[in-house]
């Protein structure tokens, strides 16, 4: 017989009041787990629909003055050194505290070539960057795979009459078409996508680039803070956030966040009462018992061990079962109500999350009823036998 | 060596200061059997919880085995009714849920020993008390003599030098009063320290020495 052995009869012959105990905390943990996991299920799916839907920082030289139009964003002219940036810069942007969460590296660099008699705004990209950063285009032939292939804006495409397979040539420089891209109804549409080294080799600009697009996925850090961490790491350029319609959403996410923390909170009080009441009244109904442990030589801490022994098993249970109960309902109801696609994701931690938080609030609640179990003079307790 | 001295003990009612125990001065040798009589509201259950570590008097100190046991901490005085002090309740006190032995063991949870130590030490006891064979049995499957005896049991297996005893057969019929009697009168016998309270003179009559407490104060 240990004091574990008293805490385990105790609750074997208390039934009826810990399984509802366990049920009470496990209403509790599983509606603050529901809630934070169709949450952060729809923040996970706003970020990937973040990834989807292109570029949300933009980086430009500050000191240049003159400018070229590129999606509806001002960016320096072609036409100056001045205030450029250097592919040195991409590797910069890699060392901010936030790095983790940057998702593309898009660098661009712009020049107007005359092609026959026409000028043309010919963009120098990283394919690979570029064709993940803007996943919306549609092509019309193949992606490019070698350094002097190009793919033509659909207007472009008509003005200088491209086609896959057609041949062009940027300051003596032979260029293959190998795509043409579907209307999008962007300043893409009039635009030669050529590889940037190639674009710096015929722009004669080695190692320059007008302007950075930066995906992040900015579910994790704020927006603002990215920028405010990239624009120190390049104090020649002017770092801009590119407001989006899935702003407001991550809004209304973020509030949804809050909410939720704030249900938690109310579900976190409200559990702790119950535990706090049933524990009272348990301790109330055994005084006769604790205080023939007292007479028999139990110290305070060893009646307050058996209490908390006792909170501490329900209270894992009640974690245990609120979490299975909680991902349950949020596996069943996110698609309802969050309206997203992702599927809900079973995170292990939220287990031992939600099992440590049971756990806190569980033994929290339980130390004054254990205070007060301990503090029973042996010599009352045995009077009322 | 137990010994009291100039012990009160009074309660405050809000009205009034009551006096449950005034100006006690006792002493109990080591292997001694004392019964303490009186009427009902004479003080004898006040100085049996004084004696055992559990009621500490207004004035007055009492010394056991030359520990004064109410200059102890809260804990200490824990410790100190684990040790020196077994206790039979007078309503028996046994958890209907636990079986004799478990009963038994209840006494040894926080003692420092090996679990099987601590069931060897039950099981001899319970066998001391003559309950060979019963140990698994519920409280409820045991007759009311062999549930005294398994609370004398629970009182002794901590191997305490002071045994008290508050009305032992208070609620007993007269044979397994009288079991209970020869029991502590046999432990008795090999050296164990017994202080019992009782009205009743037939259970005082098996004790070496009769105390007789009146309106709180020892009278003979």
């Amino acid at each position: 017989m240990q004091l574990t052995d008293i805490a385990l009869n105790s609750l074997r012959r208390r039934k009826g009041r810990m399984i509802f105990l366990v049920l009470g905390l496990a209403i509790g943990v599983a509606t603050v787990v529901a809630l934070m996991a169709i949450t952060d299920t729809m923040q996970t799916d706003i970020a990937v629909k973040m990834d989807e839907y292109g570029a949300n920082i933009l980086i430009v030289p500050k000191a240049s003055d003159l400018s070229l139009s590129y999606g509806g964003v001002t960016v320096a002219s072609a036409a100056y050194d001045v205030g450029e940036l250097s592919l040195t810069d991409l590797d910069s942007i890699q060392t901010i505290h936030d790095a983790r969460n940057i998702s593309v590296v898009a660098p661009k660099l712009l020049g107007a070539i005359t092609v026959g008699e026409r000028p043309v705004l010919v963009a120098g990209v990283r394919f690979p960057d570029e064709l993940r950063l803007k996943q919306w285009w549609q092509l019309d032939g193949a992606e490019p795979a070698g350094t002097y292939d190009a793919l033509a804006g659909v207007r472009l495409a008509q003005a200088l009459d491209l086609h896959p397979g057609a041949t062009l040539k940027l300051n003596g420089q032979s260029f293959r078409v190998v795509g043409i891209l579907a209307e999008n109804g962007t300043q893409d549409d009039d635009i030669l996508f050529i590889d940037l080294a190639a674009a710096q080799q015929v722009m004669n600009r080695s190692d320059g680039i007008s302007l950075v697009e930066v995906a992040a996925l900015c579910i994790a850090c704020p927006v603002e803070e990215m920028v405010e961490q990239i624009s120190e790491v390049l104090p020649q350029a002017r770092v801009t956030a590119l407001r989006q319609a899935v702003t407001l959403r991550m809004e209304t996410v973020g509030q949804l966040g809050r909410f939720a923390l704030a249900v938690a909170a109310v579900v976190t009080a409200i559990g702790g009462m119950v535990v706090l009441t049933t524990m009272l009244s348990s301790v109330s109904e055994r005084r006769q018992e604790i205080g023939l442990f007292r007479a028999m030589g139990f110290r305070q801490q060893h009646v307050m061990r058996i209490i908390l022994s006792e909170a501490a098993l329900v209270s894992l249970a009640g974690g245990a079962l609120g979490w299975l109960a909680g991902m349950g309902a949020a596996v069943l109801l996110t698609p309802h109500l969050a309206n997203v696609t992702l599927p809900v994701q079973w995170n292990p931690w939220w287990a031992f999350g939600a099992a440590g938080g049971a756990l806190v609030v569980g033994l929290a609640a339980s130390v004054y009823p254990a205070m007060y179990a301990a503090r029973l003079d042996p010599t009352i307790a045995l009077r009322s036998l | 060596m137990i010994e009291l001295q100039d012990v009160t003990k009074t309660y405050n009612t809000g009205e009034a200061l009551v006096y449950a125990l005034r100006d006690v001065n006792l002493q109990v040798a080591e292997g001694e059997f004392v019964a303490i009589m009186g009427p009902s509201g004479s003080g004898k259950s006040t100085l049996l919880t004084i004696l055992g570590a559990m009621n500490s008097p207004s004035a007055g100190q009492v010394t056991i085995d030359g520990i004064n046991v109410y200059q102890l901490g809260a804990e200490r005085q824990a410790d100190f009714r684990h040790e020196y002090v077994g206790f039979v309740f007078q309503q028996l006190q046994l958890l209907p849920y636990l079986t004799a032995q478990e009963n038994v063991l209840l006494a040894l949870a926080v003692a420092k020993l090996p679990k099987a130590t601590k069931i060897a030490r039950a099981r001899e006891v319970l066998a001391q008390v003559g309950l060979a064979g019963k140990e698994g049995r519920l409280p409820y499957q045991l007759s009311g003599g062999e549930q005294g005896r398994v609370a004398v049991a629970r009182a002794l297996v901590n191997r305490a030098p002071l045994l008290l005893a508050d009305e032992p057969t208070g609620n007993l019929d007269r044979a397994t009063g009288v079991q209970i009697l020869n029991l502590l009168r046999e432990l008795n016998r090999t050296g164990q320290t017994v202080v019992m309270v009782t009205h009743d003179p037939h259970a005082a009559s098996v004790a070496g020495r009769i105390v007789n407490l009146l309106d709180g104060q020892i009278v003979a």
